[in-house]
């Protein structure tokens, strides 16, 4: 399609047949295969960071509820209280026993 | 004869992951992006290369979202303008412009001077030749960016002022504004050549 040219608004007819003769480089040969080669190399590496990405999702939910469990298993059962009675018991037991060792010590 | 398929229904084929059509795509455009590049990166070679592929795998991505509201080359030019002024940024930030010619690291001579004249010219008339075709790829890479695009849009792939307008993402004035001052400048820097151009 001819482009409607006007003088006033375009480079003027001296300087547009100057720069005609100085025409932009062409793509290389092989521009088209080197580009689907690249394309399909990016594609495969996007497909694996993706096929990470997706994962490093699951190792952390994984890793979470792990957390979770353990922080409910460990966390002190509701209503268990320890009696003087049993404290004392269980202080005079070790004393007991280290008597015991020392007699068989010979001390 | 298989009738040419238009630009918007190979991005719709492109869109479902044809490669095929995306390969026409590219065939059919590649000079364009490629030149429109080069010009305003200055030069040609591995970084013109990479640049023009980036455009072409931004299309491939952008094909999902693609909506033909514009002629398919004005969208595609918006695409490589955007990528351009991005390089062109980080390339100054890095500071290492360089608009030399390649050259033989052995005999110091430029690869593009001994290439063989594609014209069949003497090696009289190609070194003219060379010389007017340096002289204005040195004018126009002088130019400011938004000016080196207009002219090149205008000058090279005959787009109306309208088109342009909407790749730049600017008014149709100052496009024309932009065309006038980069004439003036042209005018100065060429002004040995102009006479004898004709």
């Amino acid at each position: 399609m001819e482009k409607k040219r006007s003088s006033e608004e375009d480079l003027g007819k001296e300087l547009e047949a100057l720069l005609a003769k100085a025409s932009p480089p062409r793509a290389p040969a092989w521009f088209a295969a080197k580009t689907l080669a690249r394309l399909r190399q990016e594609e495969v590496r996007e497909g694996g960071r993706s096929w990470w990405v997706g994962w490093r999702w699951v190792w952390a939910a994984g890793a979470a509820a792990l957390v979770a469990a353990w922080v409910i298993w460990d966390r002190p059962k509701a209503g268990m209280e320890i009696s003087d009675a049993e404290v004392f018991a269980a202080l005079d037991a070790l004393v007991q026993q280290d008597e015991e060792n020392r007699w068989w010590a010979g001390l | 004869m298989v009738a040419e398929v238009s630009d918007e229904e190979l991005m719709g084929q492109i869109r479902n992951g044809d490669e095929e059509a995306f390969r026409i795509l590219i065939e059919r455009h590649q000079d364009r992006v490629y030149g429109t590049v080069a010009r305003m990166v200055g030069g040609s070679g591995p970084e013109v290369e990479e640049i023009a592929q980036d455009v072409f795998l931004r299309v491939w991505k952008a094909a999902a979202t693609y909506r033909a509201e514009a002629k398919f080359t004005t969208w595609l030019m918006t695409v490589v303008r955007n990528l351009v002024f991005t390089r062109t940024a980080q390339r100054a930030r890095r500071k290492d412009i360089d608009g030399s010619d390649p050259v033989d690291e052995e005999t110091g001579e430029s690869i593009m001077a001994r290439a063989p004249d594609p014209a069949g010219r003497t090696p009289g008339e190609a070194l003219s030749f060379r010389e007017l075709e340096r002289a204005v790829e040195e004018a126009c890479a002088e130019l400011p960016e938004n000016q080196r695009l207009v002219v090149h849009l205008r000058q090279y792939e005959g787009m109306e002022f309208e088109e342009i307008g909407k790749i730049t993402g600017m008014s149709l004035t100052a496009v024309k504004s932009l065309m006038f001052r980069a004439r003036e400048t042209l005018k100065k820097k060429l002004s040995g050549y102009l006479g004898a151009s004709k």
